[in-house]
């Protein structure tokens, strides 16, 4: 027992000389909440941070700091040397990346970011039209924290689905796939406000194109089953009821409940693929002359609807073929549908360009509010 | 440590019994039996000796006897038969606990407890007239655990009454009650009470065991012998229940447990007791099973907060800021602000002023204690934040935690929990959560490690007995309640087990 | 047969109790990123490849309680000796006895590893090893009743994450698993074979056997056990594949963990290093089981105390920790162990089941001979 106890104490004192770890107590450090990357001459980078900073004041500061070094980390201790307190990025929430960084490619920095163990693979990225520098560096009016703004901003619109969901690890999860590429979100500055300004389409890493946020609907209609998002389209008013609305146009606006889409490869030797679209939907705007309990009329109603989703899709499709950029997952469909497709990179690069696709949309309208 | 001194016990027993057969007898003359029993006492204040005539003598202890039985049933006899043997003193006296002893040494012994040693001249013999009053605190509410429905009486300092109590709740001839002394300079009586049939015969012979190799001076208090007899004296964990409710005594004694009171304590003990059983309480059977399931829950919830949310806290804010979610985070960080410790001083120092503000509300009389209770917790708690020693949600924690721990329903196991949390605090300051999971699995391994009367001490959950998992973690509805645990259950357990490995047996042959 | 254990009735336990010991020596830290290796073999057909080992290992159990059930009071080390005679079956009981110690040490270099690369990258790793080590003494000297509630509690307490596991499917695209059976059969038996470091453990049963109280049970519990980490695995796997790009799998070297970072829940973020503190609970019966067997076999050459053996075992572990510290060198111990392992416990023991029932039969017929 006594030899226990000695041995014991032995192992104690190791501990306590051994086990010492660096602490990162939550006021004493700076939160890095969003870094903004922009390209800089000389392949270097710009690195924009916002960090949160608590003073003894009880209140809550946030500083944007810039740096230009080849590569982020070197940013980091840059920053670090003209902050007071430790930098730490385990709160990072958003990462920007400047339209020009953005066309040369974020593969780099999709790779630092991953390597990182401090980084979750929750956070969300953009593309911000012009630089990220300009952007968070602005003092905006009712904007205390742009980082925390930011982060809110995209936060509640993607979980709304008005853009496309950027976090992470879906862009790492396709930028790796070998059949499918990315898009992100575009932010600008508009005036006092940040606001989204489109897509983004990615091809191996680089910016290739970008469509603007009207067209947002779609591509999400296309990308996945969505839940609820919103729609004004504005349709022919002849079509629907001639009497009533000669040239004029009819504004709508619809609130998905259910979508479904379904990609089918139906001819994998001609790269033929079915797109279905099915869409349970509850009628929220509509012009007060129409009566929306006549059934016929909302049959010609939800016709023109269709046939107006359905040229938006095409449209879009054609411009992603162009920019070559495949962020629906038809590749992933093909690969997952025909056995033994093996499609490497380049090949589907080269299918997806030439592929066909018949656009299918039934939208159903269930709902149309508490007053006629 | 435990096992040395129990060696040396029964050692000196030993030497004991060898000395003990040295009898005195008992002078047949009066002088010089007054004289030899003055010397044995010391002629203290309080020995009453009274000629009731040239042959007859009495001797008594003032305070200890029944004045009026002595005055109305012993003395006119006594008149009247002058120099009548010891024998027919005996059975003139109409009294029912009567003796006659040629011993002094028992006879003193008897005075001491309360008897009235007569004297007759020429007779080597005493007759000792067991007349004893006991002065002893009425019943009352048991003050520390209360319960809201259920009956409200407690035991009090007084050993006969303590088993009337008992005998008032179990009318069972099966109820047994074995007499112990203990104590070389203090000789308590104590009584082991178990039914028969109900308890282990295994667990009984254990307590027996233990008590007699006890070698003690003096024992005051049944929390004492609690510690003497229980597995492990190096635990922090209470392994014998403490308690001063008889029904809650009772209901240990129904379900297959050992009880042991001990003469001027007022806490009986029950004994084997596990783990989760310090956290059910007797009230839990006179509510309605939902709702005590729910407060069972709750109580195990609370240990749970009680015991890892301030080192959670520690750990989060010192090492893995990365956990704090976003709309925390702003709260955490300016609350913290201005403090000028690192987290882990300053919950450890707001641990220790509840711990203070505790220890000087028990001590102080009840009304002054209410008193430290609002200063100590209002004024120094904001004080402490307006001066930014502390964190006002730091504080809040911590007044959560010291709810939750007051939530046990036994005192003992309330303060472990309390106590508990310093360790795991200074780990969790250095090591984060990979120091309060290192808490967590030594605890659970000591958990495991320990044993109370042999019994393991978290049964029912391990080892794993399944038939007593619902009634331990919820209330079952009554008609479900399996009386006895298996825990200690006597013997059809014991024999289940045989069978099925004799069955094994014939499988494999 | 003079090897024969005497184990008294106290010290045998429930055979129900032996499903909480084989399913809490079998989960341990392999299933941090057991993904990587099977899905570079295997592709997006893992999870069969999953199966496939949990189907061996389910036949691999089979023989070797039939094995045991040959010699219903004696362990292993104690077959050994009976089958081999007493040199050669000393030097299997050796080999044995190194296997064990290996997978110990193992283990915790492992776990150390991802403690440092995940939540304190200075925290000394002779310190971890330390506190690892005084927990598995102070659970070794409580005694094999002891070890085996760490393994129960080690098992309850560790459900929730079960939980947690399912949250990213938020995330998950289906299409991922298909087509099925899109790799050949070969690759699949490769991926299946790569799991062989994280699904052994089960051996264990080897020494314990002896101490279940209802023997003919056993066997039912051992392979609900086996069924029940199958169902872990494949929980496991399914959600990474989906969750995943092929190729972001087969980079991601601690999959699961990458996992846990996108779950948010409202009061607590980045789960991973939460769990990752918690796996000490969750290794901790594989350290115990590990040495425990170990010491069944060195006490068949030289009677020592279980104190005794434990001080002397953590030593050594201590020392040999120290040499060891990169990425690579943990990479090669682990390649090097699942082919010791495999060898061990995939194959060694049919082998021996074949053997012991040859011999068996002999002796059965020797004795008829005398009688005769």
């Amino acid at each position: 027992m006594k030899k226990g106890n000695i041995l014991i104490v032995l192992l104690l004192s190791c501990i306590l000389v051994t086990g010492c770890t660096s602490q990162e107590i939550l006021e004493r450090i700076g939160l890095v909440t969003l870094i903004g990357y922009d390209a800089a001459e000389e392949d270097k980078v710009t690195a924009t941070s916002v960090i949160r900073q608590i003073n003894p004041e009880l209140q809550s500061k946030v500083e944007v700091q810039s740096e230009t070094e080849s590569t982020s980390r070197g940013t980091r201790v840059k920053v670090d040397m003209k902050t007071s307190k430790k930098l730490a990025a385990g709160q990072l929430r958003v990462i920007l990346f400047g339209e020009d960084l953005a066309k040369n490619g974020i593969e780099d920095a999709l790779h630092t970011t991953m390597m990182n163990n401090e980084i979750s693979t929750s956070i969300y990225l953009a593309v911000v039209k012009g630089t990220s520098k300009s952007l968070l560096e602005y003092p905006y009016k009712d904007v205390t924290d742009v980082g925390q703004h930011i982060y809110n901003l995209m936060d509640h619109n993607i979980e709304q689905q008005h853009i496309i969901s950027s976090t992470l690890h879906e862009i790492v999860r396709d930028n790796y796939s070998e059949v499918r590429n990315f898009a992100l979100p575009i932010l600008r500055k508009n005036g006092e406000f940040i606001q989204f300004d489109g897509t983004a389409f990615f091809s191996h890493g680089k910016m290739v194109g970008n469509l603007p946020a009207g067209d947002n609907f779609y591509i999400l209609m296309m990308q996945d089953n969505f839940k609820d998002s919103t729609l004004e389209l504005v349709l022919d008013g002849q079509s629907i009821d001639s009497s009533k609305f000669e040239e004029k146009q009819l504004q709508i606006a619809i609130d998905s409940i259910k979508t479904k889409r379904k990609i089918k490869v139906v001819n994998p030797e001609q790269n033929e693929f079915d797109l279905t679209i099915d869409m349970k939907c509850r009628l929220l705007e509509i012009n007060s002359l129409i009566p929306t309990s006549d059934a016929k009329l909302l049959e010609k109603i939800e016709k023109a609807i269709n046939e107006k989703v359905k040229n938006e899709l095409s449209r879009i499709l054609k411009y992603s073929q162009e920019v070559n950029s495949d962020i629906y997952g038809f590749g992933e469909q093909y690969r997952a549908q025909v056995r033994g497709a093996k499609l490497t990179d380049q090949k589907w690069r080269e299918m997806f360009q030439d592929m066909k696709v018949n656009v299918d949309v039934d939208v159903e309208i269930i709902r149309n509010g508490v007053f006629e | 440590m435990f096992r040395e001194p129990k060696k040396n016990a029964t050692n000196s027993n030993e030497q004991q019994n060898k000395e003990e057969p040295e009898k005195l007898p008992i002078p047949a003359s009066k002088r010089e039996f007054l004289d030899v029993l003055k010397e044995k006492v010391h002629s203290p204040a309080d020995l009453v000796i009274k000629n009731i005539s040239a042959t007859v003598t009495i001797v008594y202890l003032d305070f200890l006897i029944d004045g009026k039985i002595l005055n109305e049933q012993i003395l006119p006899i006594l008149e009247k038969e002058q120099s009548a043997p010891p024998k027919t003193i005996k059975e003139k006296l109409p009294i029912a606990e009567i003796d006659l002893s040629a011993e002094l040494n028992k006879s003193v012994l008897e005075m001491l407890i309360g008897a009235v040693l007569i004297h007759s001249e020429g007779h080597s013999e005493l007759v000792i007239a067991k007349i004893s009053s006991y002065q002893s605190r009425g019943l009352s509410a048991p003050e520390n655990e209360s319960q809201v429905i259920g009956s409200q009486v407690g035991f009090n300092e007084n050993l006969a009454t303590n088993i009337s109590l008992i005998r008032r709740y179990i009318t069972n001839p099966n109820l047994c009650n074995e007499k112990f002394t203990l104590g070389k300079d203090t000789m308590t009586s104590l009584s082991v009470l178990y039914i028969d049939g109900i308890a282990s015969e295994q667990h009984v012979n254990t307590i027996r065991q233990r008590i007699e190799d006890l070698d003690i001076s003096d024992l005051l208090d049944s929390a004492v012998l609690s510690e003497l007899i229980d597995d492990n004296s190096f635990s922090m964990f209470p392994q014998l229940l403490l308690t001063e409710r008889p029904d809650r005594f009772c209901d240990g004694l129904l379900s297959g447990k050992v009880g042991i009171v001990v003469n001027g304590s007022s806490m009986a003990i029950l004994c084997p007791y596990t783990f989760i059983e310090f956290f059910q309480s007797r009230e839990d059977q006179n509510l309605r099973w939902q709702i005590a399931t729910f407060i069972r829950l709750l109580r195990f919830m609370a240990m749970i907060i009680s015991i890892f949310f301030t080192p959670i806290y520690v750990a989060a804010l010192t090492f893995h800021y990365e956990v704090i979610p976003q709309p925390l985070l702003v709260p955490l960080s300016e609350s913290r602000a201005i403090v000028p410790f690192p987290p882990i001083i300053e919950a450890l120092v707001l641990e220790l002023i509840i711990e203070l503000l505790r220890e000087a509300g028990a001590r102080l009389p009840t009304k002054v204690g209410q008193t430290i209770g609002i200063v100590g917790g209002i004024v120094l708690g904001t004080a402490a934040v307006e001066a930014g020693i502390t964190s006002n949600i730091l504080i809040i924690i911590i007044a959560l935690c010291a709810l939750a721990s007051f939530t046990t329903p036994n005192y003992l196991m309330g303060n472990v929990i309390r106590i508990l949390r310093f360790p795991i605090i200074i780990l969790a300051g250095f090591w984060g959560f990979f120091g309060v999971m290192l808490a967590f699995c030594f605890l659970i391994i000591h958990l495991l490690r320990q044993s109370s009367l042999g019994a393991p001490y978290m049964a029912p959950i391990y080892p794993p007995r399944w038939k007593d998992w619902p009634d331990s973690f919820i209330r079952m509805p009554l008609p479900f309640i399996s009386r006895q645990s298996v825990n200690s259950r006597a013997q059809s357990n014991n024999q289940e087990t045989n069978e099925n490995l004799a069955k094994e047996e014939k499988v494999i042959r | 047969m003079k090897s024969t254990l005497q184990i008294g009735n106290d010290e045998k336990f429930n055979a129900s109790l032996f499903f909480f010991v084989i399913a809490a020596a079998q989960v341990g830290v392999g299933i941090h990123g057991f993904q990587r290796v099977v899905v570079k073999d295997a592709g997006h057909d893992a999870w069969i490849s999953v199966i496939l080992a949990a189907l061996f290992s389910h036949i691999v159990v089979f023989f070797m309680i039939k094995t045991l059930e040959l010699y219903p009071s004696n362990d292993l080390y104690g077959i050994h000796l009976d089958i081999f005679g007493k040199f050669i079956g000393s030097i299997v009981n050796i080999i044995y006895v190194l296997y064990c110690t290996f997978a110990f040490y193992s283990v915790i270099k492992n776990y150390i590893e991802v403690i440092n690369t995940w939540v304190f990258p200075d925290l000394s790793q002779s310190f971890i090893t330390t506190v690892l080590l005084i927990l598995v003494i102070y659970a070794f000297t409580g005694g094999l009743r002891v070890m085996l509630g760490v393994c129960f509690f080690s098992f309850m307490t560790g459900l929730w994450i079960l939980i947690v596991v399912y949250m990213p499917l938020k995330y998950a695209h289906y299409n991922h698993l298909l087509p099925l059976f899109g790799h050949d059969i070969t690759s699949i038996f490769k991926g299946a074979y790569s799991m062989t470091f994280t699904i052994v453990g089960f051996e264990v049963i080897n020494t314990l056997y002896p101490y279940a109280k209802e023997k003919n049970k056993v066997q039912k519990y051992v392979h609900l056990a086996l069924l029940c980490t199958l169902f872990i695995y494949l929980s496991v796997i399914l959600v990474s594949l989906v969750y995943f790009s092929e190729a972001q799998l087969e980079r991601t070297l601690w999959a699961t963990l990458t996992l846990f970072t996108v779950i948010k829940l409202p009061f607590i973020e980045r789960i991973e290093i939460i769990i990752i503190c918690f796996w000490t609970i969750i290794i901790l019966p594989n350290l115990c089981l590990f040495a425990w067997s170990a010491y069944r076999g060195v006490k068949r050459f030289k009677n020592v105390k279980g104190t005794t053996f434990i001080w002397l075992f953590s030593i050594l572990m201590f020392i040999a920790n120290i040499p060891m510290q990169s990425r690579t060198q943990i990479d090669d111990i682990n390649n090097f162990f699942a082919q010791i392992a495999f060898v061990i416990v995939f194959l060694y023991p049919i082998l021996l089941y074949i053997m012991a029932s040859l011999k068996n039969v002999l002796r059965k017929g020797g004795r008829k001979n005398e009688k005769g």
